[in-house]
């Protein structure tokens, strides 16, 4: 069952790529996870992609996700197709 | 006819998918295994043609696949036919579906599978040295490879292969509760794609039951940071 910081986040990615938009990704994201930790797990997980000559890195740390959508589109319009299912 | 493995393994996520491969695929073929280094043109070109199927883990983008530090292995017009002829080609990489598969197929290859968009998924890079070992993230996503892998091992067709991959998604993600990995499941589920005939399929190797009664492969060795 998808918990509200997750519709958060998805509603957040509608959104075209503007800074103001990543920013308001980036912080959905973190409430997110500060959810997701509070529920305890010890391990580091990263996102990771097998992208041939991104401007994103191929492994972004799950707690570096909300710089990484701050400040690249790229990486934003990433997550908005993985999250959102839309095709940009 | 030999199998054909190309797995890189630079970073985490080529070290994370190869470690899949060489836990679960590896000890039921033969070689051709091209591992870390020899995952190079030249040793590529050399292999592919003596295979009835070619398995590739590495980065790539719509019209090409890369190998170990990104080093080019198959380029839309830049291989020879005798490369792909007949052959079962399974691409895990991002957006080859797009133009290199289509592009394989219409060279020669019995058929191709690959992913229309990037392949993500969420590792655990704790495991980085014992990727196969990562169940709790990259299994999730990557153990549906595996299997539609050893389908087309069993001697399935590319269809049923594609199928059993899909519908490991699909179960995984219902059971999921990291809406990140699920998304992730979900994403690749939607964008894997098979080009060709869907009726091809391969000598059929010997299945080994799972959990293979095997030791698992020593830890692989990290890049000094």
């Amino acid at each position: 069952m998808p918990n509200e910081e997750w519709e958060q986040l998805k509603a957040a990615l509608k959104k075209p790529a503007t800074p103001e938009a990543r920013a308001e990704a980036a912080q959905a994201f973190e409430k997110y996870r500060v959810v997701k930790l509070a529920k305890g797990k010890s391990s580091k997980p990263e996102l990771v992609s097998l992208g041939y000559k991104k401007t994103y890195p191929h492994a972004v740390p799950v707690d570096k996700i909300p710089d990484e959508l701050a400040k690249n589109p790229e990486f934003y319009d990433l997550m908005k197709r993985v999250v959102t299912k839309e095709k940009s | 006819m030999p199998t054909v493995l190309a797995m890189s393994d630079f970073d985490l996520p080529t070290r994370s998918a190869s470690g899949f491969l060489l836990r679960y695929i590896v000890p039921r073929v033969e070689p051709i295994q091209l591992l870390g280094v020899l995952v190079r043109r030249l040793p590529f070109k050399l292999a592919a043609p003596q295979a009835d199927i070619i398995i590739g883990a590495g980065h790539g983008d719509v019209d090409v696949f890369t190998g170990q530090n990104e080093a080019i292995i198959l380029e839309v017009g830049k291989y020879g036919p005798r490369e792909v002829e007949g052959k079962v080609i399974k691409l895990l990489s991002c957006q080859c579906g797009v133009e290199l598969c289509p592009d394989l197929v219409a060279n020669g290859a019995a058929c191709a599978i690959g992913y229309t968009d990037d392949y993500v998924w969420v590792m655990d890079s704790d495991l980085a040295s014992t990727p196969w070992a990562d169940k709790e993230f990259a299994g999730r996503c990557l153990m549906p490879v595996i299997d539609g892998l050893n389908a087309l091992l069993d001697g399935k067709t590319a269809r049923e292969a594609l199928d059993i991959e899909l519908e490991g998604y699909s179960r995984n993600a219902e059971v999921e509760e990291d809406e990140l990995v699920k998304a992730c499941l979900e994403f690749n589920h939607d964008n894997a794609i098979l080009i060709g005939d869907g009726g091809a399929s391969i000598r059929a190797r010997p299945q080994l039951a799972l959990p293979f009664r095997l030791i698992p492969p020593p830890p692989l060795l990290m890049p000094v940071a």
